[in-house]
């Protein structure tokens, strides 16, 4: 599966870093602004799909392998668990924010919102590898069997 | 309401007609055409959009938005709702995503 086409790849070579930066920053920002970890993961998920469509799939799959895709998948869903595990130990319910004690910083700052800003991350982290892991399994399942072309 | 099942009818038996259906299809129709019909009378007695009378500004919105900051810390109120309040749903939606491709794992990487 490859793309021939040299204005994609300049355009798309020019563009993936700042599709990158601004899902970095949507996750981030979660608790300060609209977005959060399924938008922001979706922006930066589709950025390195972004890069295998327009160069092909060994380009792609040279940015982030498919075990480390693998490993950020689940490591980003245990991370919200232990989160919420956390908030347990540390005396409150599953998932509670300030009654667990979380450092809640001042409203409106960046490091704020104890679980939230956590949280946040690690479903941004989990979204992104969910799109690249689907995208990966569906389209060399389909360059295998010859669909495509 | 009559006069719409009434309608409904007569459009079932025109069509009947003129694309010369089975019985079978007529069914069919009728059947969907009992589904649009609910479907655009429940639509029709739901209350206005934005209307400040509406059963759904209760208590609980009027907490999120008095002491959202104060409870979460979080000065986006969505995402104190999805994230604090109601967190344990949220873990419920990436375990739908993590079963999803689990589930095109399996069924891609099985033959």
């Amino acid at each position: 599966m490859t793309l021939e086409d040299q204005i994609v790849r300049i355009t798309s070579r020019l563009v993936v870093p700042f599709i990158q930066v601004y899902g970095i920053y949507i996750i981030l920002h979660g608790h300060l602004s609209p977005g959060g970890g399924f938008s922001g993961g979706a922006i930066f998920g589709s950025s390195l799909v972004l890069v295998a469509l327009s160069f092909n799939l060994e380009v792609g799959a040279k940015q982030i392998s498919h075990d480390t895709s693998s490993i950020l998948e689940s490591g980003g869903a245990l991370g919200f668990i232990l989160t919420g595990l956390v908030a347990v130990v540390l005396g409150g319910n599953f998932l509670s924010n300030q009654a667990a004690g979380f450092p809640m910083g001042e409203a409106g700052e960046l490091f704020s919102a104890g679980a939230i800003f956590i949280i946040t991350t690690f479903l941004g982290i989990k979204v992104a590898s969910t799109i690249i892991t689907l995208f990966y399994n569906i389209i060399e399942e389909e360059d295998k069997s010859g669909a495509s072309h | 309401m009559e006069d719409i099942l009434f309608i409904i009818i007569a459009a079932v038996f025109a069509m009947r007609y003129l694309l010369r259906l089975q019985a079978r299809g007529v069914f069919t129709i009728m059947l969907i055409g009992l589904i649009g019909f609910f479907f655009s009378f429940t639509v029709a007695e739901m209350p206005p959009f934005g209307d400040p009378n509406n059963p759904v500004f209760n208590e609980i919105p009027a907490r999120y938005m008095e002491s959202g900051v104060a409870d979460t810390g979080a000065v986006n109120i969505v995402s104190s709702v999805i994230i604090d309040y109601r967190a344990f749903d949220t873990l419920g939606e990436a375990t739908v995503l993590f079963v999803a491709i689990a589930a095109v794992i399996a069924t891609l990487k099985s033959h």
